[in-house]
């Protein structure tokens, strides 16, 4: 492991017409770490997630992915490169049933053509078969495999948020930009949750970048977190640094009730 | 029977390029005004071989499919990367141009027609080619590329961001059905041994998506009921002609608005798609029972 | 040079109309973030309420013209209620409101042939007002005709109490304010439904009137719906989504096609608006007022 950041913003930011949605953010996540991306609603998180996915164009600053820029480039191919992520409405095939959600996002595990395809030559029955295993082996993983026939539409929620995480590993990441995943959840599930990320981060050799807004989920696992409050940067530094700045203290102030 | 023959024979014409249909908007969901217009270019492309340059069918097939091919290429490169209007205006466009063109083109017979074609569309031709489409989107479907055409159907920027090159895949879903399309006018001309430029206006574009609407975006069994279904109507319905599209009109509001699954519902007609549903059916209730039990538990 | 003037003579009068068919399609795209396709349908209708309600009611044309575009105001509300309000309520993909919208004109367009037949009807001159019965205006060479000139200032006062509307008055405001952010609006006391109707409504009002007016120039006839392609065109070419956009772009459109049949030939008059179409999807999507817009996550 090489001291080269998984990811790495520098001066970041975006522009809407006048209005500055990210105004010069750096920030650094540790290879195989788990970060946190806070800040009250319309702190421009959201936003960061979508500059590094490439929805948006970059208005001035740098995203480097392991060393390399990946800014402004083509949102697949970025995602090709090992970076995927959650959303924050969650965005399933909900016509789907739950397998094939993830049956279609393994499709980067094989290489056969169109022509293969279509006209049925061998190595497509060789990697087709390669892709159902993935997807099986992924939903038992993730404790989905039981209901995988199911409509992703009638999954309950916390499965769904369950399910979007597992689509986005479906793509081999070294990366995973998780938005929001314990929105809505009791602290039950949000226990769960937590677990569920940290065990992911060690199976799947990763690291992760979580927005979110249940402080217990990212004092519970984030060793650094990022403070954003309209577009620019509160605070940077470890949980309790940041739990103990004054800045963020008021920035919070009389707005937190622990969910 | 030689009724019913030709009735079947339309049936496996139309089938060619409602198929393209089906996977451009039953699965990928982008919605052509002008697909009338590819397989324009095709049936005047195989007219003009088979007529006038005397080339055999199956060439005045290929160049049919393929040109329509290429000039899809073309409207995909200009729009597929805009929002969805931008491709739903550029193919009415593209529909009225190229029947406006072929009006005025007096090689090609311009508005008042082209006749004596040489009829060349047997049946065993159709149903050859019938099979053969069927199989190939078939395969298509049920492959990681249709997987994807479908992904880009559901969840545009879901499927981005999961590795999708959506432009691409949108390009692939335009030119399979721009071909579909060519190949079908191909045989039409040289069935029907007529061609008029009216033939191939807007009416014929939502003719086709019609078909593949009544037998459910999504649904190859689907699309392969409907073409039935549409294309023998007329036929049944004769005497009210006229009122046969208000009909059609009225019901393609109703399907949308309650039950855009058309007749087959997003199901396929095979026993793995009717299994499917089932499961999907099963899992649902089993998932009712868990959660009426749990709440029970909560209640004692 | 007489040619010259004449040629924009008569481009902008017909400007005028795809302005006013143009502008409607625009303003719902702007709010709804959707293009009705069914727009053409409500314009042909227009044209027949006017028409029949001057030789079978036998109002004066004033009334008739009132009934063309209150008449395609109440269509088009119908149809969204009936027809698009249910998908929106369900959240459906952007593809079900175009076939939606595709059911809607087929069904429109036949129900007018199935009832009142295809055969294209003739605005009867004698029973339009005086100033359409005399002979065309000269002044030098050119030549105007009664009904141009009539196209041109009714579009252009439409357009005129339209851009006082939604500039000046407090509805129009809200207007402005649905189209920038609807969840934004709705907070602030707007209520969308009412805006979105309000909309409908006036986009069908404008396509009742260019269907009268157009009718009266050329011929009333179902299949008229078609001419919604031109404002689709002049849309895009003048930046979909902008009012502005479309009114200039309806008239370079209407301008360079009658160029085009007044130096070169009339077959080749409806290619060019494609190919204008395609010009603009090369060198500026964004058409000529557009602005650029980035996709929303």
């Amino acid at each position: 492991m090489n001291g080269v950041p998984v990811l790495e913003l520098k001066g970041l930011t975006k522009l809407f017409g006048g209005l500055a949605a990210v105004n010069d953010v750096s920030f650094k996540v540790r290879e195989g770490g788990i970060s946190g991306l806070i800040g009250p609603n319309g702190a421009g998180k959201t936003t960061v997630f979508n500059l590094i996915t490439g929805v948006y164009k970059v208005t001035e600053g740098q995203i480097l992915y392991q060393g390399k820029p990946i800014h402004n480039q083509e949102p697949y191919k970025i995602a090709c490169g090992g970076v995927t992520r959650t959303f924050q409405n969650i965005r399933l095939f909900k016509e789907l049933s739950v397998f094939d959600n993830v049956y279609t996002a393994c499709h980067l595990s094989a290489n056969y053509n169109l022509f293969e395809s279509v006209f049925r030559l061998p190595r497509y029955w060789k990697e087709d078969k390669l892709l159902k295993e993935q997807a099986r082996s992924l939903l038992q993983i993730m404790g989905l495999e039981e209901r995988q026939e199911l409509t992703a539409d009638n999954l309950p929620y916390g499965l769904q948020r369950r399910l979007e995480i597992t689509r986005a590993l479906a793509l081999k990441p070294k990366l995973l930009l998780l938005d929001e995943p314990a929105a809505g959840m009791n602290p039950d599930e949000t226990e769960q949750l937590m677990r569920l990320i940290v065990e992911v981060r060690k199976m799947f050799d990763l690291s992760v970048l979580v927005i979110e807004h249940h402080m217990d989920l990212i004092m519970g696992i984030c060793e650094h977190i990022h403070v954003l409050s309209f577009g620019c940067t509160l605070a940077d530094g470890s949980a309790e640094e940041v739990a103990n700045d004054p800045k963020v203290v008021e920035a919070y102030l009389g707005a937190e009730e622990e969910k | 029977m030689e009724y019913i023959q030709g009735i079947a024979i339309l049936i496996g014409i139309n089938l060619i390029a409602v198929l393209g249909l089906c996977i451009l908007t039953g699965f990928t969901g982008l919605f052509s005004f002008g697909h009338g217009g590819f397989m324009a270019i095709g049936a005047y492309i195989s007219a003009i071989m088979t007529a006038r340059l005397n080339l055999p069918f199956s060439v005045a097939i290929l160049a049919g499919g393929l040109s329509a091919g290429l000039i899809s290429v073309f409207i995909g490169q200009l729009t597929l990367k805009l929002k969805g209007d931008y491709f739903c205006i550029a193919t009415m466009g593209f529909g009225e141009a190229v029947r406006v063109i072929l009006n005025n083109v007096e090689y090609c017979g311009g508005a008042r027609g082209w006749a004596d074609l040489p009829k060349l569309t047997s049946w065993w031709v159709v149903l050859l080619l019938d099979i053969v489409c069927l199989v190939l989107t078939w395969n298509l479907i049920n492959s990681r590329q249709g997987r994807n055409l479908i992904a880009v159907r559901e969840e545009e920027l879901a499927a981005q961001m999961a590795g999708v090159n959506v432009f691409r895949f949108k390009m692939i879903a335009l030119i399979v059905s721009a071909v579909l399309a060519g190949v079908s006018g191909a045989l039409m001309a040289n069935y029907l041994q007529f061609l008029r430029p009216t033939m191939f206006n807007m009416a014929k574009s939502t003719d086709l998506t019609i078909m593949v609407i009544f037998g459910g975006l999504g649904s190859i069994s689907g699309t392969v009921l409907g073409t039935i279904l549409l294309v023998s109507l007329p036929e049944v319905f004769r005497n009210f002609a006229q009122w046969r599209l208000v009909i059609y009109g009225l019901a393609v509001i109703v399907i949308m608005v309650g039950r855009p699954k058309g007749i087959m519902g997003g199901m396929e007609l095979t026993p793995a798609g009717i299994r499917k549903v089932l499961a999907a059916r099963r899992a649902k209730a089993k998932l009712e029972a868990e959660v009426k039990a749990a709440e029970q538990g909560d209640a004692a | 040079m007489d040619q010259f003037l004449q040629q924009l003579v008569n481009g902008l009068s017909i400007g005028s109309v795809y302005a006013l068919m143009a502008v409607g399609y625009s303003l719902v795209y702007s709010i709804m973030n959707f293009s009705n396709f069914a727009h053409g349908s409500v314009i042909m209708l227009g044209a027949y309420f006017g028409f029949f309600s001057l030789t079978l009611l036998g109002v004066p044309f004033s009334v008739a013209f009132f009934v063309a575009a209150l008449g395609a105001a109440v269509i088009a509300v119908l149809l969204e209620r009936l027809a698009y309000k249910p998908l929106r309520d369900r959240r459906a993909p952007f593809l079900y409101f175009i076939i939606t919208a595709m059911g809607a004109s087929i069904f429109i367009d036949n129900s007018v042939i199935a009832t009142i037949g295809p055969t294209p009807k003739t605005f009867p001159s004698d029973l339009l007002p005086g100033f359409f019965q005399g002979d065309p205006f000269e002044f030098g060479a050119l030549t105007i005709g009664r009904v141009d000139i009539a196209m041109f200032v009714v579009a252009a006062i439409c357009l005129a109490l339209l851009v006082f509307f939604i500039d000046f008055t407090k509805l129009g405001k809200a207007i402005q304010a649905t189209a920038y952010n609807i969840k934004a609006a709705a907070l602030m006391g707007i209520n969308p439904n009412f805006i979105i109707i309000l909309v409908f409504a006036i986009g069908g009002g404008l396509a009742g009137a260019a269907g009268i007016l157009y009718g009266m120039k050329y011929q009333v006839f179902p299949q008229m719906s078609a001419i919604t392609l031109k404002s689709f065109i002049a849309a895009v070419f003048g930046g979909l989504g902008s009012l502005s956009g479309a009114l200039l772009g309806s008239l370079l459109l209407a301008l360079i096609e009658t160029f085009i049949s007044g130096y070169l030939s009339t077959q080749y008059r409806d290619l060019f608006a494609f190919g204008i179409l395609i010009a603009m999807l090369v060198v500026r999507p964004s058409g000529i007022m557009g602005k650029n817009i980035e996709d929303k996550a």
